[in-house]
């Protein structure tokens, strides 16, 4: 029995002042077609993107209110419809994560699940064919962090060009590196992953 | 919500039912017509009542209605009862409990196995569900709209006691005739009555009132908790707490008959067997229902009734129960799907699902409940792709719709205040129950407006798949052959949805997807927008704006999308892509709609690069306006920022800083930015605005204008002449610039046009009028063509100003200055100039300075002009200043460290002329440093308020030009000194006092030789013409004389001095006491003369003289003095003259000018040197004043072998010391020698004697010419 599993849809990095810095579209399983391919447009997924800095705003406004949320990571954002969800992570510089998971985004065979031999592995997958627990997209942050991170360690990167601390817009990120770290976490993880 | 039968999904509440007061309509049972028939009529035979007081207890009971209320648990606690009320005048019909036989049955024989079931019932032929239907909603109605559980009659209790008891038993009549009629319908309604009190209740009334009410109750059969009075009263708080009393206590009595039903039917789903019906089936399959059914017939009766309850723990059990079982392997498995009882399953799987959902939410399992929910989507998926038509059709999408706006309203109906727009929060957190699992996002209950959301997206499918339908199925059965309709009866689902050619028929138009999917986005999005979800709301929006282009409502998309395309930050956070969909999208609606203004923002805005290209667009704003009504012309403005402009522009000044005056250099920069086949734009004009004194420039189109241009590569650079605005122009111009002109502003014109990628560089000399800081603000471009006028402002900003100078088309440089957008105007510079053509770096003491300047008008026009001269420095002089036409003006001084002469008219200088002017300062004593300030203010006629003024400093160094230094030489007298005993030399006595005659000096006489030898310090050779002493003041106690032996020219020519070469002057001085008894020593004050002149003067008359003050001199003291002096003499040998050393004359004079005797002895030792003649050893005695001499010849030895024995000095000679003593015998002191000639010095060891190798005669020494 094939089972579908969730699996990372899209990747969004927005800087400071709102600007997208990066997005990488991955492509999710079609149960129809029996292909995978992204489960929307780049247009699509840009209004999903930019939605959720509807959620980032009002949440940071609920976290200065109540005093919490030290960490940066907003977790669930929304979940946009039955199948799709984003969530969200923000730095101390105000760059923000977006991932957004389809839920049903990868398949996985019963011979593949039954494959991976032991009861644990297999019940893993079960178990995370349900849904996701509540930390289970740290793991993506931290490595997007690293990521990140990696870039401004890069002397020729210019911050300031990216997110223009007075003023509107900045920048994409174009360092392939960076797009190479995005593409490599947003292909590898899976529910239960802990390192990327 | 809907969509489903009028009470299939409501909540349960407990039906109330009042009977005898007036209402205003009749209350329609909706019975069906065949259930009419057998209704049970129930009537009371009392008028209704129309007091106030009944009316009022009416309307507060049926304003308690709670069908209506959210359902959640919150909201019972706060109430303690809920009823779902209904009124009727004075009759009810009631359903009968039993249905009748069909017809063209006969008449039930008394068998046994002909019972007679519920209308409602399967079992029933009447019955739509017979033989073998599970249930229906005419059930749910029976219960919630038919049966009350509670009649509640209304009568009045008259007070007036001859009336009363014939009322009291017409009320007793009444309910009796009434219960009997209800125990004849076989329904267990509860019977209660309300009695209203006519009467001012008083004491006796009241007495008698309770035996009444006893009577009627009795009467009647009524329990005590089914009998209420309600006393007259006008106070409403006292009818409200009655009417509250009463419904509470009638609450429990409906719960009660709640709970006696749904323990009947738990009895019934006990007996585990399936009853049998009234006829057997004859048609169809004649398949009964089979006991699995009955037992979810029964198990959603009893949930039902729990729910009636408010029981929802328990009703959520056996509605799980029931359909668990009713999709079961026994019961909907079975159930073709051809079959009409097939989608009725369907149905009442759904009703348990909502109403399972209901229970959930009621409890606050938010998130069971929409797992609730999916689970339920996922189980009729999977069934229905197993044995029904698939999901991959309109019908399963219709569904889905459907049961996300199910759940949208139930969310909506549970009224969750954690969730509620204020809370701003978008889903609610798991309960504790399921905290830990492992939860889909979507478990997480969010908004409605997400829901809504999710059913547009299903109807978008549903819609996509009605438009896939083939057009044979569209077309109506009645025009389609009968096997076509066959077939296609089976390849759609058409639960709760119409058939194909109903829902996208043929030739005319079906359901109106785009509608459906307009609706609940718009309620969508009114929900994002509650909650502070703009972007999401915009998301809404746009997908919104996609349908409603299909249905071509393009006035609506312009007010859906306009606000956001305006307000929303996507363009400016550099979300391009979602900014360019909105644009087209505008764009479209706008052509559509004759916006023109509309029109043009949109294609002004989407000919920036940054957008994609689409194919085939013309991109030309000059052609945006095409097919659009143009009346009146439209007119718009950009503000910066406003639009994702393709233009961009930077602003230079090439210097940061500037003169009034004079002009600077500045390059505005204009960037297109369009798709490369776009075509260029014209900007007819562009205006830039500045900050500061400045106010604009305006640059015109003119394809051939007289701008040079250049082009290459992807700049084109031209420099624009600029002219002051004229006045002609200066109406027409502000209006258009929309700018109050206070300032200047400047015209020029260009070639404005842009194309595609390029850069338009254009190099502008601004000049510069007011001091102050000028700054570029903004820049308007404006396209004004025959169709349309565009106006378009971008600001300068100093961070994302370009900071390249465009030298030429392909070379630029980066201007280093850090505002260059900036420039700092200084004040206008004076244009007069005032200097000095000679200007000397030295001038010197005792010469009198003039000094010339010369004042130049360089100015335009000619200049009314004054100075001031200023003088200042450690006591200056004060100064003449001489201005041809003027009277010479003699300064005054201010303090001792200033002179100043000031406002000193020079009249009129014309343009480029210059005036002479002089400055005169007599002979400065001593060396000294002045500043000579010399300001020239003057007005010019162009600017008669404006002062303008010119300093000149220039810096005065008055040198002396001469220092010396002085030698006093004692010289023998050659006069003899007088005798004290000689009697000439007494003075005669005076004759009188004051005797101006002077006598001849008879004193003791000295002589002296006063070396002076003086240096030039000027920095340039100076004409000496004569140096003498003058003796000042003239002493009185002697006579001085002095012969000046110089050797300076006769000719009065003098000599010329180079800086810092030392001159020596000698002057002989004899000085003689006046008389001889005068013997204390005198004092004599010499200066030092030097005239002068420079070199280069003309005037060689008049010369300059600097005296040079000498020390003091002590002459004539009264210690005795020794003076050696030689003379040389030649030796001869024979004929001729042997040169050879000469023969040295040694004079030793010792002058004794005391009143004492003295005694010396002279002591000559011999010396390998010379030889000499003369006493070897000698006493001298001399008498008070008086001298005498001793004379030696020395005869110097052959010159000597080395030059360490009496040094050769240069000159050829060497110099020998005597070894002379002279002892004063009387105080045993050794007196010193002093040199008193020519050839002789002293010496550390006593005096030397120079001994020429070369006999020079004539210049040295006193001796003379001897022959040996």
């Amino acid at each position: 029995m094939a089972t579908a599993i969730p699996s990372i849809a899209c990747i969004g990095v927005i800087g400071r002042n709102n600007n997208p810095l990066h997005t990488s579209i991955f492509p999710s399983y079609d149960p129809s077609t029996n292909s995978y391919r992204p489960v929307r447009t780049p247009l699509q997924f840009s209004l999903i993107l930019s939605s959720t800095l509807d959620v980032f705003e009002l949440r940071s406004r609920q976290n200065a209110a109540a005093g919490v949320g030290l960490t940066g990571d907003f977790g669930l954002l929304h979940a946009v419809d039955d199948r799709l969800a984003a969530y969200g992570f923000e730095t101390n510089t105000g760059t923000r994560f977006v991932v957004i998971v389809d839920m049903r985004g990868r398949r996985i065979d019963g011979t593949v699940a039954a494959g991976l031999a032991d009861g644990r592995d297999s019940k893993r997958i079960a178990g995370a064919a349900a849904g996701l627990r509540e930390g289970e997209m740290r793991p993506v942050f931290k490595a997007m962090q690293t990521a990140y991170i990696r870039l401004m360690q890069n002397p020729f990167f210019e911050p300031d060009e990216h997110s223009p601390p007075a003023g509107h817009g900045g920048k994409k990120i174009t360092s392939r590196k960076f797009a190479g770290d995005m593409r490599r976490i947003g292909e590898n993880w899976m529910p239960g992953v802990t390192n990327l | 919500m809907n969509e489903y039968p009028s009470g299939s999904l409501d909540h349960s509440v407990p039906f109330l039912l009042t009977l005898g007061t007036r209402t205003g309509s009749a209350y329609d049972f909706g019975l069906s017509a065949a259930l009419k028939e057998q209704a049970v009529l129930i009537r009371s035979d009392l008028p209704p009542l129309e007091s106030d007081q009944a009316r009022a207890l009416l309307r507060y009971i049926q304003d308690r209605d709670a069908s209506q209320l959210p359902c959640n648990a919150r909201e019972m606690a706060a109430r303690k009862y809920r009823f779902r009320v209904k009124a009727v005048e004075r009759s009810l019909l009631l359903p009968p409990r039993h249905a009748p036989l069909p017809e063209g049955i006969e008449a039930p024989s008394p068998s046994p196995s002909t019972v007679l079931h519920s209308p409602y019932s399967p079992l029933s032929p009447i019955s739509p569900l017979y033989p073998d239907g599970l249930i229906d909603t005419q059930w749910l109605r029976k219960h919630q709209e038919l049966v009350p559980s509670v009649l509640l009659c209304f009568y009045t209790l008259v007070s007036d006691t001859t009336l009363a008891t014939l009322c009291d038993n017409q009320i007793k009549t009444d309910v009796n005739n009434i219960r009997a009629l209800l125990s004849q319908s076989g329904n267990k309604t509860r019977l209660a009555v309300v009695l209203l009190s006519d009467h001012v209740p008083s004491a006796s009334f009241g007495e008698g009132i309770q035996e009444r009410l006893e009577t009627i109750r009795r009467g009647c059969g009524l329990d005590s908790k089914a009998l209420f009075l309600v006393p007259s009263s006008d106070s409403q708080e006292e009818l409200e707490r009655v009417a509250e009393n009463m419904l509470t206590t009638l609450y429990a009595v409906a719960i009660e008959y709640y709970r006696d039903l749904g323990r009947h039917s738990r009895k019934k789903r006990g007996r585990g067997i399936a009853p049998q019906p009234t006829v057997p089936p004859t048609s169809g399959t004649s398949q009964t229902l089979s006991l699995a059914g009955w037992n979810v017939r029964y198990d959603f009766k009893s949930a039902v009734f729990a729910e009636y309850r408010l029981e929802m723990d328990v009703a959520l059990r056996s509605y799980e129960q029931a359909y668990e079982n009713l999709l079961s392997s026994e019961l909907m498995e079975l159930i073709p799907s051809w079959s009409p009882r097939w989608n009725e399953a369907r149905f009442l799987a759904d009703v348990i699902a909502v109403r399972c959902l209901r229970s959930l939410l009621w409890s606050g399992q938010h998130s069971s409940a929409a797992r609730r929910w999916q689970v339920h989507r996922e189980r009729i998926a999977d069934f229905v792709d197993r044995r029904g038509r698939g999901t991959n059709n309109y019908g399963w999408e219709a569904w889905e719709a459907r049961w996300a706006v199910v759940m949208a309203d139930l969310i909506d109906k549970a009224d969750i205040q954690d969730l509620g727009p204020a809370t701003l929060k978008l889903f609610l957190p798991p309960e504790k129950s399921v905290m830990g699992e492992r939860l889909q996002p979507w478990e997480l209950l969010h908004h409605t407006g997400y829901w809504h959301r999710l059913a547009a997206k299903h109807l978008q499918a549903r819609k996509a798949l009605a438009h896939a339908i083939p057009e044979d199925d569209r077309r109506s059965p009645s025009a389609s052959p009968a096997s076509h309709v066959a077939k296609s009866a089976f390849a759609y689902d058409t639960y709760m949805c119409p058939d194909p050619y109903e829902e996208f028929p043929l030739g005319r138009p079906g359901v109106d997807h785009g509608q459906l999917i307009v609706d609940r986005l718009m309620r969508a999005r009114s929900e994002f927008l509650r909650r502070r979800q703009t972007r999401f709301a915009a998301e809404v929006s746009l997908e919104c704006a996609r349908e409603l282009a299909l249905a071509e409502n393009w006035p609506n998309i312009v007010s859906l999308l306009r606000p956001i395309w305006k307000d929303l930050p996507f363009r400016s956070e550099g979300w391009i892509a979602i900014a360019e969909e909105l644009n087209w999208a505008l764009r479209t609606a706008a052509a559509e709609v004759g916006d023109a203004e509309l029109l043009l923002l949109t294609s002004w805005e989407l000919l920036s690069r940054d957008f994609t290209r689409r194919p085939g667009w013309h991109y030309d704003i000059s052609r945006a306006l095409e097919d659009v009504d143009l009346t009146p012309k439209p007119i718009v403005s950009i503000r910066d920022g406003q639009l994702q402009a393709f233009v961009s522009a930077s602003f230079l000044f090439m210097k940061d800083e500037g003169r009034a005056g004079q002009s600077v250099r500045g390059q505005l920069s204009v960037v297109s930015n369009t798709h490369s086949e776009s075509a260029p734009v014209v900007l007819s004009s562009i205006y830039l605005s500045f900050k500061g004194s400045l106010d604009g420039v305006v640059l015109r189109h003119q394809a051939k204008g007289p701008a040079i241009q250049q082009s290459q590569g992807k700049a084109i650079l031209s420099s624009v002449p600029l002219t002051r605005q004229v006045d002609a122009d200066a109406q027409a111009e502000p209006a258009e610039s929309d700018e109050t002109s206070t300032g200047v502003t400047l015209v020029g014109s260009s070639d404005l046009t842009l194309l595609p990628g390029r850069t338009l560089v254009l190099d502008m000399e601004i000049p510069l009028r007011e001091p102050g800081e000028t700054l570029a603000e903004s820049l308007t471009l404006n396209v004004e063509t025959e169709l349309f006028g565009l106006r378009q402002s971008l600001a300068f900003q100093e961070a994302k100003n370009a900071r390249l100078w465009y030298l030429s088309p392909s070379t630029t440089k980066h201007v280093a200055h850090p505002r260059p957008l900036a420039v700092r105007v200084l004040p206008r510079p004076p244009k007069m100039e005032v200097r000095c053509p000679v200007w000397k770096e030295q001038y010197y003491a005792d010469e009198p300075i003039s000094l010339k300047f010369e004042v130049e008008n360089g100015e335009d026009v000619e200049a009314l002009a004054k100075l001031d001269v200023l003088l200042f420095g450690e006591k200056p002089p004060s100064f003449t200043v001489e201005i041809p036409g003027q009277e010479d003006q003699t300064s005054f001084s201010v303090r001792s460290e200033e002179t100043r002469l000031s406002g000193v008219s020079m009249g009129s200088i014309a343009s480029s002329k210059s005036l002479a002017i002089g400055l005169r300062l007599p002979p400065i004593q001593r060396s000294s440093r002045y500043d000579l300030t010399l300001k020239v203010t003057y007005f010019l006629p162009t600017n008669p308020g404006t002062p303008i003024s010119q300093t000149a400093v220039f810096q005065l160094k008055v040198v002396n030009p001469f220092e010396a230094n002085y030698d006093l030489l004692p010289r023998v007298h050659r006069d003899p000194w007088p005798s004290l005993f000689d009697p000439e030399g007494i003075a005669p006595p005076s004759t009188a006092e004051g005797d101006s005659i002077p006598l001849p000096p008879k004193g003791i006489s000295q002589a002296w030789t006063l070396i002076a030898r003086y240096a030039s310090f000027a920095s340039e050779p100076l004409r000496v013409k004569d140096v003498d002493i003058t003796i000042q003041p003239q002493p009185t106690a002697f006579r001085c004389t002095s012969t000046k032996c110089t050797e300076l020219p006769a000719s009065g020519a003098g000599r010329l001095v180079k800086p810092k070469t030392i001159q020596e002057a000698a002057f002989d001085l004899a000085a003689q006491k006046l008389t001889v008894d005068d013997r204390s020593h005198a004092h004599l004050d010499v200066s030092l003369l030097i005239k002068w002149t420079r070199v280069d003067t003309n005037d060689q008359t008049t010369s300059n003289i600097t005296t040079l003050p000498i020390p003091r001199f002590t002459l004539f003291g009264t210690e005795p003095r020794v003076l050696a002096s030689v003379s040389y003499h030649r030796r001869r040998r024979g004929a001729t003259t042997i040169p050879t050393t000469p023969l040295i004359a040694l004079t030793i004079m010792i002058e004794n000018a005391s009143n004492h005797f003295l005694t010396f002895g002279l002591a000559m030792e011999p010396s390998d040197q010379f030889a000499f003649s003369g006493p070897k050893q000698t006493t001298l005695n001399l008498l008070p004043v008086s001298r005498r001499s001793v004379e030696y010849r020395l005869l110097p030895l052959d010159a000597p072998p080395t030059p360490t024995e009496g040094k050769e000095e240069e000159g050829g000679g060497w110099w020998i010391r005597p070894g002379l003593v002279v002892r004063d015998k009387y105080f045993q002191k050794v007196l010193k020698v002093i040199p008193a000639s020519e050839g002789v010095r002293g010496g550390k060891d006593g005096f030397e004697v120079w001994v020429p190798r070369r006999m020079v005669f004539g210049n040295a020494g006193q001796g003379e010419d001897q022959e040996e």
